[in-house]
């Protein structure tokens, strides 16, 4: 007969500290039971819900780098703020010479040149 | 500590200039005479460095060991020059961040503009990249004759006949609190213990070793094993973000997403375990149990069980952890047939995770976690660490970096540590999942550099990161992704495998060919 699977978890976690180190090893215990409940509500991401995870992480760096929260940058905010690869690509980002860009601008840039998935 | 760090940093200078002496001889006389520069720079480097969480570093080093070598490959021999010791990794506001350990492998007289230069990182988290370094495609490697277990230790330190260093400059880089590398103050290794902080501190290091070595405009790579295929989707991420063109990433032995993975470290099951059935055929196979195939080919079988695995198995396997329920018996037969596995087995935990399977294959027999190829007696010296693939090879590793690092000009007092504790306290969390994803990260860099390239390799019979869960996890990418994946007879660190290392060496080069 089966187990419930939080039961026998916890019990290898417990000794895991005498095991040497696998890797990958096992997370804490804590982290694999908040991933277990978290997981039965958003499984793997695939397609659009993919592209919303990748553009997550683009849009947390532009606003780590908007330190203003002016929901803009300049080319040199973006490369002061680690988003050189905006500064890069700035004017072909900023298609109205608006000397600022937003996140919008860099999503159309990005799905102007039709690559990745991400954004599509 | 002025004096301290103004006479390293001389040291250092010094070193560089040794470097750029050496670069400027090989490249204007075209010969490797080895003439320009003669003598090997050593250095003793006084730092103490701990692995610990707290640990914290007052007075970083940036002085290196720098040694002169000619390795012959393919007929042709290539001069090269081998670097070690520390650079520190710098904040935004060019504050020394962490102190990286590092050996480097450049070529002499190469043209910095097309040259291009890898990164190499192992896992854990808390894992030393001594894996990659000693083991893969520098240009010496230690000779271990896995899945064999019967060289005596040392292993034998040879000419690599797979080194890279014909392709690329070989960087390989211990994270903070492994190998010797640590947290400079006011930060603590603990800072840096954490999916995004590591990524983000190794970042800063590639950005400065490139910059300090003049090499901003070469092709750039970065190559992950386990944990470090975890660490560098992330790493590429932030070197893109930050306007830094990665031309290409290789993920050897792959764990993308913690989440899929239905026995991470040999976990109790909560997902389907389908990603692991055809590692669990392969190995079946080598030992001679199964019964599915018709023998000799190995690639026919795995594609058998592989079409098996996601037809039949997931679902299967989804429905007992769901409710308990066992499929029909001819389910449980194609199983055991398969695999060689026993039918009990497989009733009492159909949801198959590695642990078990390397445990019940063979009576008191325990199967290696990173090699099922390996095997030990229960109870022998071989199974103490209840992983006869990690036992075999550790020591030898541990003896082989220790060896190595003085050889290099690089003499230290401090435990080089191949395996911290930096686990029991790393921040899992990543893009807002309690255990990481890195699949978006991939999407996320393909869309800021659509020329990138991904490689992705493994073993067959690697029972920890197993190679149809990469296979179901990058698939999430889509059918155009510029994507390659070859996987080979052997472990976790496949290229230990005599006969899987010259093909993942000409499938590095036709991908170094293809991602410039």
């Amino acid at each position: 007969m089966r187990v419930a699977p939080f039961i026998p978890l916890l019990a290898l976690a417990a000794t895991a500290g005498a095991a040497p180190l696998r890797d990958p090893g096992q997370p804490p215990a804590a982290a694999q039971q908040a991933a277990q409940a978290q997981n039965r509500a958003r499984p793997a991401s695939v397609g659009a819900t993919l592209d919303a995870e990748a553009e997550a992480h683009l849009r947390a760096s532009f606003d780590a780098a908007d330190s203003a929260h002016r929901g803009t940058l300049s080319r040199a905010e973006a490369q002061a703020g680690g988003f050189g690869w905006i500064a890069n690509h700035f004017d072909a980002i900023d298609t109205r010479r608006a000397g600022r860009v937003s996140f919008d601008d860099v999503r159309r840039y990005l799905k102007s040149r039709g690559a990745g998935s991400a954004t599509q | 500590m002025v004096t301290i760090q103004s006479v390293l940093r001389d040291a250092w200078f010094a070193a560089a200039a040794v470097l750029a002496v050496a670069g400027a001889g090989c490249g204007g006389g075209g010969g490797n005479d080895g003439g320009a520069s003669g003598s090997a720079a050593q250095f003793i480097d006084a730092n103490h460095y701990s692995a610990a969480a707290g640990a914290s570093l007052s007075t970083p080093s940036e002085a290196t060991g720098v040694t002169h070598h000619t390795l012959t490959l393919g007929g042709g021999a290539i001069a090269y020059t081998a670097t070690a010791g520390h650079l520190s990794a710098l904040d935004a506001g060019q504050a020394p961040e962490a102190s990286i350990f590092y050996v480097a492998y450049t070529a002499d007289g190469a043209a910095a503009a097309t040259r291009p230069v890898t990164f190499f990182f192992n896992g854990g988290p808390g894992s030393a990249t001594v894996w990659l370094h000693l083991g893969s495609f520098a240009p010496k490697r230690l000779a271990t004759g896995v899945p064999a277990t019967t060289q005596s230790l040392p292993f034998p330190y040879v000419d690599n006949a797979e080194s890279l260093i014909d392709t690329s400059d070989l960087v390989y880089v211990d994270a903070v609190g492994t190998g010797l590398s640590e947290a400079v103050a006011p930060h603590t290794n603990q800072d840096f213990w954490g999916v995004d902080a590591d990524a983000a501190v190794l970042r800063d290091f590639v950005l400065r070793w490139l910059a300090v070595n003049g090499r901003t405009a070469s092709p750039l790579f970065v190559f992950g094993e386990s944990y470090g295929t975890t660490r560098v989707p992330v790493l590429a991420r932030l070197l893109e973000t930050a306007g830094r063109r990665v031309n290409g990433v290789v993920e050897l032995s792959s764990i993308l997403d913690y989440n899929s993975n239905c026995s991470v470290a040999g976990g109790t099951p909560t997902v389907d375990c389908a990603g692991f059935l055809p590692s669990y055929a392969a190995v079946g196979d080598w030992w001679h149990l199964d019964s599915g195939g018709a023998a000799a080919d190995l690639d026919a079988d795995i594609a058998t069980v592989r079409g098996y695995a996601d037809a039949t198995y997931a679902p299967d396997a989804a429905a007992w952890l769901a409710n308990g329920t066992l499929p029909p018996a001819d389910h449980l037969a194609s199983l055991v047939a398969f695999t060689g596995l026993g039918t009990a087995t497989w009733q009492q935990q159909f949801d198959m995770d590695f642990d078990t399977f390397r445990h019940q294959l063979i009576a008191d027999t325990t199967l290696g976690v990173y090699d099922g190829r390996m095997s030990a007696l229960v109870g022998t010296p071989l199974d103490a660490d209840d992983d006869p693939s990690n036992s075999f090879v550790a020591p030898g590793f541990q003896s082989g970096i220790d060896a190595l690092l003085p050889a290099l000009g690089y003499t230290n007092p401090s435990t080089y540590v191949m395996a911290s504790n930096a686990i029991a306290t790393w921040n899992f969390s990543h893009g807002g999942r309690a255990l990481p994803d890195v699949v978006p990260d991939l999407s996320a860099t393909l869309a800021l550099d659509p020329q990138l390239k991904i490689l992705f390799l493994g073993g067959e019979h690697d029972l920890i990161t197993p190679f149809h869960q990469t296979e179901l996890d990058v698939a999430r990418l889509g059918a155009g992704a510029p994507l390659a994946l070859h996987f080979h007879p052997g472990g976790h660190m496949t290229y230990l495998d005599d006969g899987s290392r010259p093909l993942m060496k000409a499938e590095l080069a036709a991908f170094y060919a293809g991602a410039r």
